[in-house]
């Protein structure tokens, strides 16, 4: 499952391995976004967890199709 | 022992004098609801709010501040600083043993002797459920009148449900007096909408803390001294949306900074998340020294000098004891000890809190604490590119942590800083201990937690790991689980042997003991006897002499299985045992438990004064006050003065054991109100004996203490024949077929020859068993018995061989409680044997008392004589309400035979006229109702 997390206030990149591989995207509008694959339900409170933890606030979480990611992977395979 | 209590998750952390007056979010507080809830995210100021207001009336000292404090004096009850209990939560307190531990130790800061008892039970090997110790402990809260407060500091990080549970439990119960307060990240799984609907919650949320414009000018410019104009007050107010950890940081940014102007329009400018840019630029103006400092202890959940300089590899003088160490920085700082840093970091106002007023315990910021430990990761990654992180610097500091924490005896601290560390073998030798493992010490959460969490290779690599494994799931009441983990180490037990050829080395015949122990407790637990004996052999042929710890559990699991057998010699001697070897290794729950049950076996061979000594040696074991561990003795030494006579020691050890019982939900309380009832008929107080008894039978059937209701229904039986109510004695001892109930039953129906037909099958039946208490009761009966059926020599020979049976243990009320017969029969011996002589005279001393006590009125006795067959057919006239004349007319009698035989009826049965005797005779069972 690929979710969308948006949060406000822009992440530095060294925060990429504390939200466990999901990629980081600065909006222009102040948001960044993560985007990556999130194995259950459990990692994704997980992720929350940790959200909560930093005291970054949260604005939206959005559950992705997963056919992006495949076409993804059969692109990267070529 | 048990694992200690940090004194500093109880120490309510100190106000700071120069904070931000909050009047609006005080009066809050200060509404007094059932439950206060503090939500709100990471660094809003949630502690630092409760902190202030818990110290306010230390402030209200504070001359200059006398009249600005006046005005938020609490509005709903008084607070004061002794009225405060305090816990700050952490993730170890998931395991709930652990946490009513801490509940219990927070609760105890204010009032020293509550919920001792429930202290000792938390430690004992299966703990009683939740809700029978909260139960205790909510009573004892009830119990005293002073209003207070109990603050749960950073409840978010509670995931455990039995812990939700448990507050829960609270919550529902709690007395008018008591008031909670939680402070959390995250709402808690608590009844929130129900509380709400009842007005019984006062909540503050993140909006409520958030700085106001008002506010966040008087931190900048009064607290920070900052001089700053309205206008920046705004731009950063606005831009950190008056988060108190966002506007701190900036604060912190801009002392000393020449262009306070330049890096507000930088900041509000920026999009970079609050925190990351403020963190960067606070960190990046302290010295490089500081700055190692602050990362490489942010792995320690609470800091202290000595423990910072372990893990920075420091010695006491503050100089690094490696001189690879080198990058830690030339600065002066750099040379200082760690204490001189930690002072440093305070006054500097670096989120650093003290933890107690001794300021040597501190803890970071919770929220600065997780930033610098994400930034410690990301170094260890930058310096070992693509590397193991197992093998990171990171795990070099846990280790460091958990070597002092060792050395310093915190061995649950040394343990979860060996397991963040990824050191298996330190980990497991951690739980291993010093001849206690941890998880016999009430910390089986955590140690399951980690060996759950090791993959089967780890464990089948290391055999004993799933020994531990099987041994705290057993500890912990999951025994379903225990068989696969038992089998997978003998798995990997074989394979080791199939690699090495090591058949016999010592640790893996230990372990195959441990295996062997394991399973004889389960099969205790199933009531089979007799396997549990076969294997706590095995695994005493097995265990290695210096494992105590086991050794000591199988042994007393041996003897509790002998006992179950009936063989009271070969458990008299496994507990023995237990207490030896428990006493040497130090297990205190284990030693108490052989004793107690020692003790029933010394009192059940009639050996009193052994189990008295046993007893007191528990209760000196267990001190002041009185805990549960000791109601069993309490018990014991209740039964053992009553039969010395010794009432008033004997009411006092009932009432004791009564009051420490429903702590553990034990049975023998139903037992022990039995007792006491029959020691208040011993008093002459029959209303109290029969009141006693009525709680005893509602306990009983209550709990479906089913074992128990015999014990009612034997002391029931006696005090019915105490009232002279045979008809209904007669019914419950036929009903319940109680031998000795029945002879007596037989006895107040002036029946002896029946009463022998019962006892004599009866004795020999408890001879052949060994069972030497029953003996002795069935042979003093017996001996009564005798007696009213006119075998004298044969009673007087009884009761003799009585007398040397029970003058060892120095028995009085097994005779004394069978009245004035047996009275005649010890007279009738008085004056024959030398040293029995002294008991005799002893035991009809106490007869003489018991005269005094018993009112005239209740003092009935069998008939000493029974009725003769002519006797009874014109008693059977009588009550059909015949005259002497019309009776002699009937039975061809002669006037003079009839009223012969009337005063011979009427002395039998110890009465003056007819209407009597017929009334009497009824109430023996003699006549039959209807007539």
């Amino acid at each position: 499952m690929v979710y969308q997390i948006r949060l406000k206030g822009h992440l530095g990149s060294q925060w990429a391995d504390w939200f466990e591989g999901l990629t980081i995207r600065l909006e222009d509008n102040g948001i960044t976004l993560l985007t990556g694959p999130v194995i259950d339900q459990a990692a994704l409170y997980g992720l929350l967890k940790k959200v909560r933890d930093l005291g970054l606030p949260l604005l939206s979480v959005q559950h992705v199709e997963t056919g992006p990611v495949k076409a993804k992977e059969t692109h990267q395979n070529h | 022992m048990s694992t200690p209590i940090l004194a500093t998750k109880l120490y309510i952390p100190p106000s700071r004098l120069d904070i931000v007056r909050r009047p609006r979010l005080i009066e809050r507080l200060n509404e007094g609801r059932k439950l206060t809830l503090i939500s709100a995210p990471a660094g809003f100021g949630k502690t630092t709010l409760l902190s202030s207001w818990v110290n306010q009336k230390d402030e209200s000292r504070e001359a200059g501040m006398k009249d600005e404090v006046k005005k938020f004096q609490p509005s709903v009850f008084s607070l004061q600083p002794s009225q405060v209990a305090w816990l700050s939560l952490d993730k170890g307190d998931n395991d709930h043993a652990r946490f009513l531990a801490y509940l219990v130790a927070a609760l105890q800061t204010i009032a020293p002797t509550i919920g001792a008892g429930v202290l000792a039970s938390l430690q004992a090997p299966q703990p009683p459920p939740v809700e029978a110790i909260l139960t205790t402990l909510l009573n004892e809260i009830a119990a005293s009148h002073d209003p207070f407060l109990l603050i749960l500091d950073d409840y978010h990080v509670i995931e455990a449900q039995p812990v939700d549970q448990a507050l829960t439990f609270l919550l529902a119960h709690l007395p008018p007096q008591m008031h909670l307060v939680i402070a959390t990240r995250e709402d808690p799984h608590l009844p929130l909408a129900r509380l709400r609907a009842r007005s019984q919650l006062t909540e503050l949320r993140a909006a409520d803390l958030r700085f106001t414009p008002a506010e966040a000018a008087e931190f900048l410019n009064r607290v920070m001294s900052l001089n700053l104009s309205t206008e920046e007050i705004a731009a950063l107010d606005a831009r950190t949306e008056g988060w108190i950890a966002g506007l701190q940081l900036a604060a912190l940014s801009m002392q000393g900074q020449p262009d306070a102007a330049g890096f507000i329009q930088s900041f509000t400018g920026s999009h970079h998340f609050v925190l990351d840019y403020l963190v960067e630029e606070v960190l990046h103006r302290q010295p490089e020294s500081v700055q190692m400092f602050l990362l490489r202890t942010s792995i320690l959940d609470r800091l202290c000098g000595p423990l910072c300089d372990a893990v920075l590899g420091k010695d006491e003088g503050g100089r690094m004891k490696d001189e690879k160490e080198t990058n830690f920085g030339s600065s002066a700082l750099s040379l200082q000890p760690s204490s001189f840093i930690l002072e440093y970091l305070e006054r500097a106002n670096l989120f650093i809190v003290p933890l107690d007023n001794e300021r040597r315990w501190y803890r970071y910021h919770h929220l600065f604490a997780d930033l610098l430990r994400q930034r410690l990761r990301q170094n260890d990654a930058a310096s070992h590119p693509g590397g193991d992180i197992e093998g990171g610097i990171v795990a070099e500091y846990h280790i460091r942590a958990s070597q002092w924490y060792e050395d310093n005896g915190l061995e649950l601290e040394a343990f979860h800083h060996a397991v963040a560390a990824h050191d298996i073998e330190r980990t497991e030798r951690l739980i291993e201990g010093k001849g206690m493992p941890l998880h016999f010490r009430g910390a089986m959460a955590p140690v399951l937690r980690w060996l759950e969490s090791l993959p089967a290779a780890v464990l089948d690599a290391r055999p004993s790991l799933w020994v531990t494994y099987a041994s705290a799931l057993m500890m912990s009441g999951h025994p379903s689980d225990v068989e696969s983990k038992l089998q997978a180490a003998e798995a990997a037990l074989r394979a080791q042997q199939a690699q090495r050829n090591a058949q016999d080395d010592d640790k893996t015949r230990d372990l195959i003991g441990q295996i062997a122990a394991i399973r004889a407790l389960a099969a205790a637990a199933q009531n089979d006897v007799k396997t549990s004996i076969t294997l706590s052999h095995r695994a005493l042929e097995y265990l290695h002499p210096d494992n105590l710890a086991v050794r000591t559990v199988t042994t007393l699991t041996l003897g509790v299985a002998y006992e179950f057998q009936g063989d009271r010699a070969a458990a008299r001697q496994a507990y023995n045992d237990v207490i030896s070897i428990g006493q040497a290794s130090g297990n205190f729950m284990l030693t108490i438990a052989a004793a107690s049950s020692l003790g029933q076996i010394q009192e059940a061979e009639n050996q009193l004064y052994l189990a008295a000594k046993t007893y007191q040696r528990i209760l000196q074991m267990v001190g002041d006050p009185a805990q549960w561990t000791a109601s069993v003795a309490h018990f014991g030494l209740a039964r053992i003065f009553y039969e010395w006579n010794d009432l008033e020691a004997a009411e006092r050890h009932g009432q004791l054991h009564i009051q420490l019982a429903p702590q553990i939900e034990c049975d023998t309380s139903v037992s022990c109100e039995v007792l006491l009832a029959r020691l208040k008929l011993a008093q002459g107080d029959v209303g109290g004996a029969g009141a006693m008894l009525a709680q005893a039978e509602q306990s009983a059937r209550q709990h479906n203490f089913a074992n128990r209701i015999t014990e009612v229904i034997t002391a029931q039986v006696l005090m019915l024949l105490h009232q002279g109510d045979v008809a209904s004695a007669a019914h419950l001892a036929e009903k319940h077929s109680l031998p000795l109930s029945r002879a007596r039953v037989y006895l107040a129906q002036g029946n002896p020859a029946a009463a022998l037909a019962v006892l004599e099958p009866w004795r020999r039946q408890v001879e052949a068993k060994s069972w030497q208490d029953e003996c002795l009761k069935a042979m003093v009966l017996q001996a009564v018995a005798l007696h009213a059926h006119g075998q004298e020599n044969k009673a007087a020979q009884l009761v003799g061989d009585a007398l040397a049976l029970a003058e060892p243990g120095g028995f009085i009320r097994l005779f004394v409680d069978e009245g004035s017969p047996m009275a005649e029969l010890l007279t009738r011996l008085k004056d024959k044997g030398g040293r029995m002589n002294e008991y005799i005279h002893k035991l009809l001393t106490a007869f003489g008392q018991q005269e005094k006590m018993q009112p005239s009125s209740f003092r009935l006795q069998p008939l000493i004589e029974p009725l003769s067959q002519r006797e009874l057919e014109i008693l059977q006239l009588i009550a059909q309400g015949l005259s002497n004349s019309e009776i002699s007319e009937r039975l061809f009698l002669a006037l003079d035979t009839v009223k012969g035989h009337n005063r011979r009826i009427f002395g039998k049965l110890q009465v003056q006229r007819r209407t009597e005797a017929v009334a009497k005779a009824r109430s023996l069972n003699i006549l039959p109702r209807s007539n």
